[in-house]
């Protein structure tokens, strides 16, 4: 019994012991993020970290990559006790950083800003200011765009991805009259349905009134809206939506698509690279306009939101904004040549080698005639997963235009 | 040696350890969890807690809300009721299907069948593996896509032709048509997130009560055989109720640990709002909408309800308990 | 009777009878029952290790493009022409055989980047210690509450019987405040002591059932002896409870091993990430890569698995004593 009880003892000291040394010539600067192995970001990541650890010797990046929606949580827990956070940690712009920057957490970066103003635009950081601050560094942007399967379109008579609603509906049924689905959607994962129903509705109110709704200064007590919803729910009911994406995850709808089952795929440019470099001929374009007095082809929805952000108990705060921006600078570099996103920063380097895909959407934002930040990502906790509550029930169609459009009004006011 | 037995320092002493641990990490948190559930605070962190005396509560269970400015009512998303209902159903689902088969099979293997080691065996092994494994495990089983073995063993037999119509038919709260999407509708996805669950603990219960039968006193056993007993009389006037205080306790694990359910339909299903439990719906409420008021209002309602649960299924149990003596 | 080969060494309880073996239709049924209920166990397991060794293409199915030769007629003519044309063909997937192609790199990946051996480690370092205090704490509280004497002790021990009903859920907000007060998130111990807490409850429940049957007469005899209560408890009671460990062990393991939600929002670093969770992660990267994430479902639960085939007959018999006691 006593050598148990000395063997636990032992334990139990060898266990609270849990610091790391870290080498003593070193500074560490701890980052969190969600590069996972497989996230499309993680080798712009690696690049970014090496290049900056090679540049600086003396720091040292301690790195952790979290699976998404666990992290969000992680974050937010760690919110509570600030010292548990990193120095550096990934965040969304828009509400998500906007309630640390409320709770005194996040370092304000004006003064490193100075620095990197010709390099990186500073409407850039609008999404990641809060009272004329700036408390974040964007990474690369991404926007909505509609990927299209040009050997299929070919099959049903297509040589162009339809630029008009009338076409793209006959488009479908010329697509359905094959055999062919028109288009792959995860309904069992809500934010993949806002990828099409986002732009459905911007398409049809236009971007400035959707801004307005999204920052809350108008109501969504638009019966447009409500129509908006209608078209999105009439084109899943006539069956040009693989029936099974209700049970489908994204990464499995990606995968179809990506194998040839669908035509069409609606969701973020940061698919670019990907879908680039898979075998077939691919293209990208933009859900097309449903209200031509109210909105046009080329407005977007999307906008700089993945973003570095330095915590307030940083020990060596300075020092971790400096290596935020470098970073950001580099992850933006890396992820716009792997097409894992469209660049915030100004590129200054070669960008021949950038993809096809990658660069045509580029092309849609430099030509874009508004645009509007993606909703969970604009409206703060509450309210953006109240309307993604609503929005869950859209896809199975168990509500409809106007009952979703009464329900936000009056939930969301 | 009462003298000893009685000292008061040592009584603390011994209890000290259990005592720290239990106060300290279960009941302290739930006296946090109660004074949060009457406060609006929207972090972790916050310092600024505005009390709200009951309103979480009542935002819980109203079905729908009324707009302040407008006075339109409209839907509440975070109404718990229908998570509550679901919870029940899952409760009641392991009460009257899965013990009933535990059962079964508890008073099969005591009788010293065949393989009874063997069977006893794979029964209980689920219960060791790990509920996220399982609940991937079954989200792969239950894949609408090619991959899904459900769906492929469904449409070799042919069963699909008239089963998936047929359940298309009792959908009411979609417009779409059911082609294997077992998680993907609410009348489908609770019954998906059963199976699992029966399937892993199924063996837990056989076995609980596997023990308690093997506890019957032979003599009994035998007195009842010479009265000429077949094995159904036995089993039916012996044995279960001998056994009364394990079924009660199966009863009482069965229905608590369908109120306290998460982990599996946390796993199995991306949205969670297909099979809503009060749990997941807490998990949402504290961790996506931010709302940790409401969130420990949950908790609260699941401590009380698990609570009564247990002490009427004991009342239960002991009435019809004196009935029968 | 005749002898015969089939007798099983069994003995009816009842009667004290050896069983022959007889066919009975009635019983082959049962066996045919119970043997189906036994596929159905198993059969999900079996997919899961053949999945894990086949490749998307074998999972899924995919099609591909053939090109066939076919007669082309012409309308005219007449004439017949053979022409080559590309014809998509469908090759079905291999749901239930075993992979045609073992693809044991499956293995080799998940292994690499799930460090699956590390969450391993990690989980049984949590529930091992988890269970050693669970232990010692249900023991010294189950002593003081059946061998002392004090007013008080039944309503002690109904308080504690309040953790068996409580969700450890419930508690997640409050506790992480109390941890990351204490400084004790991102560490072994933001798991162990909220899990042995809540093992607590049923520890103390099979305790006392346990230590119920220790006479009370060893108790005065040790007594005599000079030995206080502490010199009972350590030289009488607990050399007495080693049955009860495995008991304890068994219902705390399948508490703790299992657990998500704390290992989620209580640990962040990698160092100290437990299995569900890494499995949980590990999903997230290989979403549609079915082969890696069968192989980490596998490695997952082997280990588990070996250790119960080897030990069934002990892991049952504890898990019994737990229920007949308890």
């Amino acid at each position: 019994m006593k050598k148990f009880v000395a063997l636990l003892l032992a334990a139990v000291m060898l266990l609270s012991m849990t610091s790391v040394f870290a080498e003593a010539e070193k500074t560490t600067l701890t980052m969190w993020c969600i590069a996972t192995e497989s996230d499309a970001n993680r080798p712009a990541y690696e690049a970014a970290i090496a290049a900056f650890e090679a540049a600086h010797p003396d720091i040292k990046i301690e790195w952790e990559a979290f699976e998404n929606q666990s992290y969000k949580v992680k974050i937010k827990a760690a919110m509570a006790d600030p010292d548990t956070l990193p120095d550096i940690f990934f965040t969304w712009a828009g509400a998500f950083l906007g309630d640390f920057v409320d709770q005194g957490n996040v370092y304000c970066l004006d003064e490193t800003y100075a620095q990197f103003a010709d390099a990186l635009p500073e409407v850039m950081l609008g999404n990641a200011s809060y009272g004329g601050k700036h408390y974040g560094v964007p990474l690369t942007m991404n926007i909505v765009a509609l990927f299209a399967n040009m050997d299929l379109l070919a099959e049903a008579g297509y040589e162009a991805v339809p630029t008009t609603y009338e076409e793209l509906i006959a488009c479908c049924d010329a697509l359905v009259a094959a055999g062919i689905t028109p288009f792959g959607c995860a309904g069992s994962e809500t934010w993949c349905v806002t990828e099409y129903l986002e732009p459905i509705i911007l398409k049809t109110i236009g971007y400035e009134a959707l801004n307005e709704i999204f920052a809350g200064r108008a109501t969504w007590n638009d019966p447009a809206i409500a129509t908006a919803v209608d078209t999105f729910q009439d084109m899943i009911i006539k069956g040009y939506f693989d029936p099974n994406g209700l049970a489908l995850g994204n990464d499995q709808v990606k995968a179809n698509f990506i194998a040839g089952e669908y035509a069409f795929y609606q969701n973020g440019s940061w698919n670019c690279g990907e879908v680039n470099d898979a075998e077939g001929n691919f293209q990208v374009a933009m859900f097309p306009v449903l209200d031509a007095e109210k909105a046009t082809y080329s407005q977007v929805i999307g906008g700089p939101s993945d973003t570095l952000a330095v915590a307030a108990t940083s020990k060596n705060p300075e020092l971790a904004a400096q290596a935020a921006f470098e970073l950001g600078k580099e992850i933006c570099h890396y992820g716009y040549l792997a097409g894992s996103g469209l660049p915030a920063w100004t590129p200054d380097y070669d960008t021949s080698a950038v993809k096809p895909l990658v660069a045509d959407v580029a092309a849609m934002v430099a030509a874009a005639d508004g645009m509007v930040l993606f909703g969970d990502t604009a409206m703060s906790a509450d309210p953006a997963n109240t309307y993604l509550n609503f929005v869950s029930k859209v896809y199975g169609c168990e509500i409809d235009g106007a009952g979703f459009v009464d329900s936000l009004t009056s939930a969301l006011q | 040696m009462k003298r000893t037995l009685s000292y008061k320092l040592n009584i603390f002493l011994f209890l000290l350890p259990a005592l720290i641990l239990f106060v300290g990490i279960l009941i302290a948190p739930i006296v946090m969890s109660a004074y949060y559930s009457f406060h609006d605070f929207n972090s972790i962190a916050s310092k600024s807690m505005s009390f709200v005396w009951l309103d979480n509560y009542k935002e819980l269970f109203s079905r729908t809300l009324v707009n302040a400015e407008t006075g339109k009512t409209f839907v509440n998303d975070k109404f718990m009721g229908d998570a509550l209902v679901n919870s029940l159903i899952l409760a009641a689902l392991s009460v009257f299907i899965q013990l009933p088969i535990a059962l079964a099979l508890a008073l099969k293997l005591s009788k010293h069948i065949t393989g009874e080691r063997f069977y006893l065996s794979i029964f209980f092994m689920p219960v060791l593996i790990s509920t996220v494994i399982i609940g991937r495990l079954w989200m792969n089983i239950y894949d609408p896509g090619k991959a899904g073995i459900l769906n492929a063993g469904l449409k070799a037999l042919g069963i699909d032709q008239w089963l998936f119509p047929w359940i298309t038919k009792h959908i009411t709260s979609s417009k779409l048509q059911f082609t294997g999407q077992w998680t993907g509708f609410k009348e489908t996805a609770l019954i998906a997130a059963f199976i699992p669950i029966l399937w892993q603990y199924v063996g837990y219960h056989m076995l609980l009560m596997y023990a308690g039968i093997r506890g019957v006193p032979a003599e009994l056993l035998e007195a009842a055989k010479l009265d000429g007993c077949r094995d159904g009389q036995v089993n039916r006037y012996i044995i279960i109720p001998y056994i009364k205080p394990i079924l009660k306790v199966s009863v009482i694990f069965a229905v608590t640990g369908s109120l306290k359910s998460f982990d599996l339909i946390y796993t199995l299903m991306k949205d969670t709002t297909k099979a809503e439990l009060p749990s997941t719906l807490m998990y949402k409420l504290l961790f996506l909408h931010n709302r940790y008021g409401l969130g420990s209002a949950i908790a609260v309602i699941l401590i009380v309800l698990c609570f009564i649960f247990a002490l009427l299924i004991s009342l239960a149990f002991r009435d019809r308990g004196e009935k029968v003596s | 009777m005749k002898k015969n080969g089939l007798v099983p060494k069994q003995v009816d309880i009842v009667t004290g009878e050896k069983k022959r073996f007889a066919f009975k239709p009635k019983a082959l049924l049962v066996h045919l029952l119970l043997l189906a209920l036994v596929f159905i166990n198993i059969f999900p397991l079996y997919w899961m290790v053949t999945f894990s060794l086949k490749n998307n293409d074998e999972i899924l199915g995919y099609s591909t493009k053939v090109k066939v030769m076919e007669e082309v007629v012409d309308a005219e003519t007449g004439e017949v022409t053979m022409v080559e044309k590309e014809k998509r063909v469908q090759v079905l997937p291999n749901h239930v055989g075993l992979p045609k192609h073992w693809e044991w790199s499956n293995y080799t990946e998940a292994m690499k980047t799930g460090n699956m051996g590390q969450y391993f480690l990690n989980s049984l370092v949590v529930t091992v210690l988890a269970i050693t205090i669970t232990m010692i704490a249900s023991f010294m509280a189950t002593y003081a509450m059946t061998r002392l004497v004090w007013k008080g002790r039944k309503t002690m021990n109904k308080f504690f019987m309040l953790g068996l009903t409580i969700p450890i859920h419930a508690a997640i907000v409050p506790v992480y405040v109390m941890l990351s007060r204490l400084g004790l998130l991102n560490t072994y111990s933001a798991l162990i002591f909220p899990y042995a807490a809540f093992a607590l409850a049923m520890g103390i429940l099979i305790s006392s059932g346990f230590m119920g049957e220790i006479p009370y007469d060893l108790d005065e005899a040790a007594f005599l002896d000079g030995c206080g209560v502490w010199g009972i408890f350590v030289r009488v009671i607990a050399p007495l409870m080693m049955p009860a460990i495995a008991t304890v062990g068994i219902y705390t393991f399948l508490q703790c091993w299992n657990e998500l939600l704390f290992a989620t929002v209580f640990v962040s670093s990698g160092k100290y990430r437990t299995l569900p969770v890494g499995v949980q992660q590990l999903f997230g990267q290989y979403t549609t890569r079915w082969g890696p994430i069968g192989a980490a479902l596998t490695i997952a639960t082997l280990p588990t698995l070996i250790a119960y085939v080897f030990l069934s007959k002990r892991i049952q018999d504890s898990f019994i004593a737990g229920a007949v006691k308890g």
